[in-house]
């Protein structure tokens, strides 16, 4: 699967640079909505197959949210010492961290709030941690525990990381992981803003 | 939200609907998506101006941008849930296996 991965987004690089353009790469690239639904259904297909996955899941309460907690809690303080030690503010480091590996919205809206150079730098670093959390999850299920995949995937643990979350972990790993994805998402625009509001 | 409903829809789907036998072929098309996504993703990346010369001069800051809070994430999530939800587990676990050797 990793290797897959790596080929496709390495083909796809490719085709966007040399701006290869046909008929089925725009049908992909304009439908990725669908594709994305097609693959979230399909996702619940398989934890609707799982038996007894929900009784797990009501075990845990409020200690559900602990998870989300410390992903936002640790990926700003991350952000601030970034900003010490690179010479940006503290709010300027933590609104990077605070994209959570939410590249394309932490991109653009940094890049209107605090200037295009940072703006890039908040597009690269959440694309990174994206890319990351992507082909580090089958090392992690192993060596840390399943709920590792979800820390390092942050926000993108609900949608493009979910596949990898799918096959090195279990069902119950797996709804962790979307219920941390849509807090996590539902956190970032609040994160970005915040991080620049008086 | 949409993803969610759309997840909760298959959820059913799987529970009432869907064959076990087709467990498999399920999984194929869940790889097949993912695929086609990262594509897509490399597809903009690659489109994207400057994409690589905004690699080359801000790619020492964006690394460290990305490493220290994606690594403090990892470590307070494991140490968390580690003392707190593994812990509870083996404890869930403990009593279950009691319980059975006392029936």
């Amino acid at each position: 699967m990793a290797g897959l991965a790596v080929t496709a987004l390495i083909l796809g690089i490719f085709c966007g640079v040399m701006e290869i353009d046909n008929g089925l790469i725009h049908l992909i690239c304009s439908n990725t909505d669908i594709i994305l639904g097609i693959l979230m259904f399909s996702v619940g297909i398989s934890i609707g197959l799982k038996k007894g996955i929900f009784q797990k899941i009501k075990a845990y309460h409020f200690k559900i949210l602990m998870i989300p907690s410390a992903v936002v809690a640790a990926s700003i303080l991350g952000g601030a010492i970034c900003g010490l030690l690179t010479g940006c503010t503290v709010r300027q480091g933590a609104s990077v961290a605070g994209g959570l590996g939410w590249y394309s919205l932490a991109g653009i809206t940094i890049g209107n709030l605090a200037g295009e150079q940072l703006g890039s730098i908040a597009f690269l670093s959440n694309l990174l941690r994206e890319l990351f959390s992507f082909f580090s999850i089958p090392f992690l299920s192993k060596r840390f525990n399943y709920y590792s995949c979800i820390a390092v995937a942050g926000a993108t643990s609900e949608d493009t990381t979910l596949p990898m979350m799918i096959k090195y972990t279990d069902e119950e790993t797996v709804v962790l992981s979307v219920l941390n994805g849509v807090i996590c998402s539902a956190a970032v625009p609040f994160l970005l803003s915040f991080c620049y509001s008086r | 939200m949409l993803i969610i409903i759309i997840m909760c829809i298959g959820i059913l789907a799987g529970r009432f609907v869907f064959p076990q036998k087709y467990k498999n072929k399920n999984e194929i098309l869940q790889m097949i998506c993912t695929t086609l996504l990262i594509f897509s993703m490399g597809v903009m990346l690659g489109k994207r101006e400057n994409f690589f010369a905004d690699l080359a001069s801000l790619g020492f800051k964006s690394f460290l941008f990305f490493v220290i809070p994606t690594g403090m994430s990892l470590f307070l999530t494991y140490f968390l849930t580690e003392r707190f939800m593994k812990k509870e587990e083996r404890q869930k676990e403990n009593k279950n296996t009691d319980r059975a050797e006392a029936e």
